[in-house]
Parts: C-alpha cells; structure tokens; sequence
C-alpha cells in the first residue's frame, strides 16, 4: 500500500503540472448574470422548508447569493487556521522531506483559494463572514493535537467539496460561481487524498495508545465538531442579508427541520464513513 | 432589554444546552466552560444567540475566550457596551 511520503511525491508532481494564477484565472465581472442562480437550489440551506416554499423566484435566487457568500466566506475561514497549521508543520522532523515538499503545495494552493474566495466575496456581497468559532486552551493525549487537527482538515475539505462537485456541474448557475467551484475542486481532490491518507497513518499510530477514555472523548468532541461546522451554513446574518425576517429563528427551524438534517446526512455520509473506518468515531452519528 | 432579563436569558440558554445538569449553586459568577458545562463548541451557537438577543452581529476578532467564562463577563463583554 502507498504510504503518505510516497503519495506526496506523486501529489507534488501534479500540483506542479496543474499549478495556475489565482489573479489572471477569473473575469471577475462587475455583477453577476442577472436572473441565474448562485447555488443549485437544493443546496440552499433551508432548501425542503415552509420558509424557502414561502419565496417567491426572484427571492430563492437573491438568497442564493448570499448562500454563495456563506459557503465560500466558511471554506474560507476554515482555510485560515489550516494554513496556519501547515505552515507550523513544515520541516518537522517527524515529517520527511516529501511530505514537508508537498505541504508548501498546499499551503500555497489553500492561500489561491481564500484570495479567490475573499475577491468574490468582497466584490459581489460586499463582506467575508465572520469566524465565530473561538479557540480555547485545552490538553491533549499523545498525538491527540495532531489527529485533531487533520480531523478538521477533512471536515472543511470534505464538506466543502461535496457542494464544490455539485454546483460544478449544475448549468442553472452562474458560469463564474462554477469556475470557482471546479477550480477549488481539482486542488481539494489532491488534499483529500493526502489527507485521508495521512490521517489514516496517524490514527494507526495513536489511537491504540490512547486510554478508551481518551478515544470516547475525542469520539464526542468530533461529533461536535460536525455539527458545528454544519451549524455555519445556516448562518442567520446571511438570511438578513438577503431580507428575510426573523433570522435567528429561520436558523433554528432549518437546523431542526427533517429535510435539512437528511442533506445533512447525505451530504456527511462520505465523510462520517471514513471517519467510522479508521476508528475515530465508533459508529455513524446523526447530525 | 432589562440587565435582569438578559442574564436570565442567558441562564436559560445554558441551562438547555448545558452537558450536565446545573446543581442549585449555579450563578452568574459560576465558570461554564472550566466547569464543562459548556463545550467550546457550544460557543458558536451561543454567539449566535446573543448576536439575536443584542440585535447586532458580535465580531468574534474582538472577543476573547475569558469572555464566556460566566454570565458576568458574558454580560460585560457583549451586553454593558451596547
């Protein structure tokens, strides 16, 4: 079986082919093609409730935009902290050489990304979203830091990419909110690789170390961490801004509301299964 | 908003989402994440809802993690200001 060293290598051979500019990529044009959508609409986040049925057209099509603006401003801030960690990462000597190589590919391809993110962002809404998760000091199990943090990597990454591979391909949407997403797809598809593949090392290394205590601990805190990182794409100030009434309760319905936790489900299933395979979660949660 | 409304809300906010339930001693001096009440997760949604019960988006770069310690610093941090 390929070891992480090697797939870096072969990861590091096609970052280099594929390698492009982030600033002659796009025609960012002034505005967007009127009457397109921004986001299929079944990934609209209250998609499938009485709140998105009582919208008219027009409506459905200007909270897609903002519906844009969320994901790409939560990718985003989720690329933020995984920069810095990678940064903290290379030239480790716990990491070879390879992977230290391929690691400057993909802290410069995730620093492509927020640029193109942040441009659309700022041009076309007008502001990134907030960050609202807050980070707090806490101890951690040898190589529990470690795993943590590969674990939101792929939470981000995973998440990011299943609505990155359907609003590619939906023709309803606007052409340059799909180059965006299939941009950012072609480099996830290589950091998804090296990093299902690293963090299965690192689980094989760890986990068996950890007491059962430890592993049930980190078992509650991933599922937690799930479920916040989906409680960002029902983002009450982006419903504001596309102008619709009591924000904060829209959130919580659509959170609670059965057809958003089946997307939910569908949208996670990739992710949890792999999560449940290298034995970081003991079974597949509801989220 | 009334302070004593305020911190009530905020009390009945923890009180649904704490890990454990609340012992009687409970108050607004009592430490909610040191104590595991609340998770750092929780912080998220908690933001949130005090972004609605303010009426204003809170800035989470101004805002420092002492800031959830209890229902005094919450209501310093987001509620004495405003």
């Amino acid at each position: 079986m390929e070891t992480a060293t090697e797939l870096a290598t072969r990861l590091t051979g096609a970052s280099r082919r594929k390698a492009w500019d982030v600033y002659s990529a796009f025609n960012w044009t002034a505005s967007l093609e009127a009457g397109r959508w921004c986001m299929p609409p079944e990934l609209i986040s209250i998609y499938g409730t009485p709140a998105y049925e009582a919208l008219g057209d027009e409506q459905k099509k200007r909270l897609s935009l903002f519906e844009i603006g969320n994901f790409f401003s939560l990718v985003l801030q989720g690329e933020r902290p995984l920069v810095q960690g990678l940064v903290h990462r290379l030239y480790l000597n716990s990491s070879s050489r390879e992977i230290t190589e391929y690691l400057h590919h993909f802290v410069d391809e995730e620093n492509k990304h927020m640029v193109m993110f942040g441009e659309f962002c700022n041009r076309y809404i007008g502001k990134v979203y907030p960050e609202k998760k807050i980070a707090l000091a806490r101890e951690y199990a040898k190589g529990e830091e470690e795993v943590a943090f590969f674990c939101k990597v792929m939470v981000v990454e995973e998440l990011g990419d299943f609505y990155n591979v359907l609003i590619e391909r939906d023709e309803r949407v606007a052409p340059l909110v799909r180059e965006l997403n299939r941009v950012h797809h072609i480099d996830e598809a290589r950091h998804l690789a090296f990093g299902r593949l690293h963090l299965a090392e690192l689980s094989a290394r760890y986990l068996f170390e950890w007491p059962a205590e430890t592993l049930a601990g980190f078992g509650a805190w991933l599922v937690e961490y799930l479920r916040a990182s989906w409680g960002d794409y029902y983002n009450p100030t982006m419903y504001r801004d596309a102008g619709l009434a009591d924000a904060y309760e829209v959130r919580q319905m659509a959170f609670a509301h059965p057809a958003c936790a089946a997307h939910r489900q569908r949208a996670s299933a990739k992710l949890v299964k792999y999560f449940v395979k290298t034995g970081l979660l003991a079974e597949e949660p509801l989220l | 908003m009334q302070e004593l409304e305020v911190r009530g809300k905020l009390r009945d906010w923890i009180a649904k989402h704490a890990k454990k339930p609340l012992t009687a001693e409970f108050g607004d001096e009592t430490p909610v994440l040191e104590l595991g009440i609340l998770s750092s997760l929780d912080v998220v949604e908690f933001v949130l809802f005090i972004e609605d019960l303010r009426g204003g988006d809170v800035d989470a770069d101004d805002i420092g993690p002492d800031a959830f310690t209890n229902i005094n610093t919450l209501y310093s941090a987001f509620f004495a200001r405003s």
